[in-house]
């Protein structure tokens, strides 16, 4: 082997861009020392370093890893084009931060996939780390290459290239799996049989001992194993306590500023409130939540080992934490007199949690983000986002009281039922929260107002209820955001859109099959990497892509799907039921909405799992 | 009281831009415990100032920064307490009690050294160190905030003469003029008829008006 990259690594870093990035060594690195008969595992994440620093599910499996006994855990990120291609001219392998390995080197190599159009970028790393590209090609010394993750529930897409994904929490999982691969290699096990240990593992899907059959017309037809001893259907792994799950105690401080650059507390996982829209909502279901004791002491050690000055809350609904006002008092006595002040979400404010807010010193208020995510009440009844004309406004006019002139509305086009009335609802709404800034005194007003609103294309996901549901095609939602430019020329609104062009192709990976694999090869070895940065993408080459692999995005993104059809993530279960998600859609249709289950059970499925859904 | 304080950044560390570093020496001032100071307003910060920004991809043997302090520190307990907080590449070799009124390191600074080691053509460069020096003006294309205009580097080189393998300079770094190890590459290069090599820059002291190192006081 070429051993000699190091020195012409060296030179290469003194000419690409943010060097720090490829460097290490920052502060609270796990340096892990390799002994034989360890297994050693690369975590990589299938985007920049700056991106990368910012993902708490990094961090947390890094620690785990890091903690168990005979395993250790280094990071890999996409490196920037100037750095990929420099690499590729020198000859250098991707490597590790910690210890300059080539990702080839190590047991196991395990990508987080967090979005979809970072695709393409597993394939670029795996190529660069000197790993086949395709799971078929690899040989007995090659990584096992496994992956976790949102995207992983429907893993399909990526079939041909990972070796084996998790679906579900993966605190415990990875270790279990990581277990198994390195002692399958260290008895000299086969990949197949490797493999098929990790098949055993609950959560763990294993893409080659399954097979999809098509019908004519491409869709897809049946979807089997083809190997005895797997399961036919793959159920998501659950944390049942987050007070006993891993969580970090120190996290290592990125040397460049991350996107998001500070310690973040995650007080719950899962959500019941049922956007219908959401697949977070669903897929992390049953709601748990960490203790406030839990979390006091996790802060302690997290600000002793870091210095950070700032502490924010994660969790898909920070307002439903159940003694969300005694955290906040709890962290705020705690670190207040340290200088270390804590970030809040926009929540909904009154009662005991507005008494708290005012008496802690060093809670930050971020600006005002608010999500009604459609324009009318009646197409909010449709996705079940359980947020009133009357409580956006109410927020505004609080926002505007206490001195904030800036505040975000979030809104998606091209929602099922969506119509032109509807769109318009934003631009209605948009106005009238501009009035409540100027229904102010002149005195009392803060000035500049700006009111940002944010417009995505909806994109339907797996596991939700509009799974069956299409997305508008290109020219429709260019009309739609042509249509809100024009009705949202009002002073002091800004209006921002999304590339539609990238959520088609986000619609199509999202619901994809296996078949999609010929199109990610295809686009990967035009060039397309980095896409979810605007100046990267170059829809050209994917269109072209999906036509050499003889696919449309069109099948995937803008077809109903009928009820009957089996989808591509159908083996998977999540814990909600397709029946239930399939009632959720017929309601949606009619327009009629579902109460958060926390007020009693609404049977999405998830009491099959055995003490897992609280009483 | 403050404390001046004079550290390294090399190896990989020498890759973290101004900002990067003031937020890394700021979080290790934080886990060292020391009693450090903010400032005052909405969004307190950590009270800490340099003497002179470093590029990324240089190295520097003996930056300096200032950090006030609330109470009295002994200044071998304040290293040693900084030191171990910081992160690999960044190592604090001397810390002076100063009161607050002392002049800032920033206002003393008058010039600092670079070793200079072109990866190209450094041959041909060094033996013309001699007679580039020797001219009266060197016009060369400043780039400002608001675009370019020709300025003079003569009188913003101190010293330079080569000397194993390297350039060494002395270059004028104050409010009234600044020379960068780059401008002087780029002048020396255009000189000799070449184009500007990349070069491994390292910033060795930072000096006062009399020419000896800030730290000296």
């Amino acid at each position: 082997m070429d051993t000699n990259w190091q020195e012409r690594l060296e030179a290469l870093l003194e000419t690409v861009s943010r060097p720090a990035r490829y460097v290490g060594g920052e502060v609270n690195q796990a340096d892990k020392e390799w002994k034989p008969g360890m297994t050693r595992f690369c975590f990589a994440f299938p985007d920049t370093y700056e991106v990368a620093m910012s993902h708490l599910g990094m961090k947390v499996i890094y620690d785990a890893v890091n903690r168990a006994e005979g395993l250790v855990c280094e990071r890999v990120m996409m490196p920037w084009t100037d750095m990929l291609e420099g690499m590729k001219r020198e000859g250098i392998p991707l490597f590790s931060l910690e210890t300059r390995t080539p990702l080839s080197a190590f047991d196991a190599v395990g990508f987080t996939l967090q979005y979809e159009m970072s695709y393409t970028n597993v394939l670029a790393m795996l190529d660069a780390g000197g790993i086949a590209v395709e799971s078929r090609d690899r040989g007995r010394d090659a990584p096992v290459v496994i992956a976790g993750g949102p995207c992983a529930f429907n893993p399909e897409p990526l079939a041909d290239f990972v070796d084996a994904f998790l679906m579900g929490d993966g605190e415990t999982a990875t270790l279990e799996m990581l277990r198994v691969i390195g002692d399958g290699r260290r008895r000299g096990l086969d990949r197949e049989d490797i493999l098929l240990a990790l098949a055993q593992i609950e959560g763990v899907y294993v893409p080659r001992f399954y097979t999809p059959e098509y019908h004519g017309d491409g869709r897809l037809a049946a979807f089997s194993p083809v190997r005895a001893g797997v399961p036919a259907r793959v159920r998501k792994r659950i944390e049942p306590d987050l007070d006993l799950a891993a969580y970090p105690e120190t996290i290592p401080l990125p040397f460049t500023e991350a996107v998001h650059d500070r310690i973040v507390l995650e007080i719950m996982r899962g959500c019941t409130r049922g956007c219908r829209f959401c697949q977070a909502g669903m897929l992390y279901r049953p709601v748990r939540e960490r203790s406030p004791e839990k979390l006091f002491a996790l802060a302690e050690k997290l600000v002793a080992s870091t210095g950070y000055e700032e502490m924010s809350l994660s969790s898909l609904s920070t307002g439903d934490y159940s003694r969300l006002p005694a955290l906040i008092r709890g962290l705020d006595e705690r670190f207040s007199s340290r200088r270390v002040a804590l970030s809040l979400p926009s929540l909904r404010v009154d009662g005991e949690l507005k008494q708290t807010l005012e008496m802690s010193s060093q809670v930050k208020k971020s600006g005002l983000t608010l999500a009604p995510e459609a324009g009318t009440q009646r197409l909010r009844d449709v996705i079940n986002k359980g947020v009133t004309e009357e409580d956006v406004l109410r927020s505004v006019t609080e926002a505007f009281e206490s001195g904030w002139s800036g505040v975000k509305l979030y809104f998606m086009i091209g929602l099922p039922t969506e119509t032109d009335e509807d769109l318009l609802g934003i631009a209605e709404l948009a106005k009238k929260v501009v009035g409540r800034y100027y229904a102010l005194p002149r005195e009392k007003r803060p000035r500049g107002l700006k009111v940002v609103v944010s417009a995505s294309t909806f994109v339907p996901k797996p596991f939700t209820p509009f799974q069956w549901a299409p997305q508008d095609g290109l020219p429709e939602i260019k009309r739609k955001q042509a249509l809100l430019r024009q009705a949202l020329n009002i002073r002091g609104v800004e209006f921002n859109w999304h590339e539609p062009e990238l959520s088609v192709l986000e619609a199509c990976f999202a619901r994809g099959d296996r078949r999609l694999g010929r199109a990610l090869l295809a686009a990967w070895r035009s060039g397309c990497v980095l896409d979810g940065w605007s100046e990267q993408f170059d829809n050209r080459k994917w269109l072209d892509a999906f036509e050499a692999a003889g696919l449309t995005p069109a099948f995937y993104a803008q077809r109903e799907r009928p009820e009957d059809e089996q989808l591509p993530w159908d083996f998977a279960d999540i814990g909600v039921t397709r029946a239930y998600l399939r009632l959720e859609f017929r309601r949606a249709l009619e327009g009629q909405t579902t109460p958060d289950c926390r007020d009693g059970c609404e049977g999405c499925g998830l009491r099959r799992f055995e003490g897992i859904c609280p009483e | 009281m403050k404390m001046l304080t004079v550290f390294e950044k090399t190896g990989a560390a020498r890759f973290i831009g101004h900002l990067d570093l003031q937020r890394a020496m700021q979080r290790a001032l934080r886990r060292s415990g020391l009693p450090v100071r903010y400032s005052q307003g909405f969004n307190p910060h950590l009270l800490l100032s340099f003497a002179s920004p470093l590029s990324v991809g240089t190295e520097g043997l003996r930056e300096i920064m200032e950090v006030p302090l609330s109470d009295d520190v002994a200044e071998a307990s304040f290293l040693a307490r900084l030191n171990v907080a910081l992160p690999q590449g960044l190592k604090a070799s001397l810390a002076r009690a100063l009161p607050d009124d002392a002049p800032a390191a920033m206002a003393r600074l008058h010039a600092a050294r670079y070793a200079i080691r072109p990866m190209a053509s450094a041959d041909t460069l060094l033996a013309a160190a001699p007679a580039f020096l020797a001219q009266e003006t060197i016009p060369f294309l400043r780039k400002t905030k608001s675009g370019e205009r020709m300025d003079d580097l003569r009188p913003l080189i101190l010293a330079l003469q080569a000397e194993d393998g390297a350039l060494r300079a002395t270059l004028s770094c104050h409010e009234r003029g600044t020379a960068k190890p780059e401008q002087l590459v780029a002048a020396l290069a255009a000189f000799s008829g070449l184009p500007a090599p990349r070069c491994r820059v390292t910033r060795e002291g930072l000096l006062d008006r009399d020419m000896r190192p800030l730290e000296g006081l």
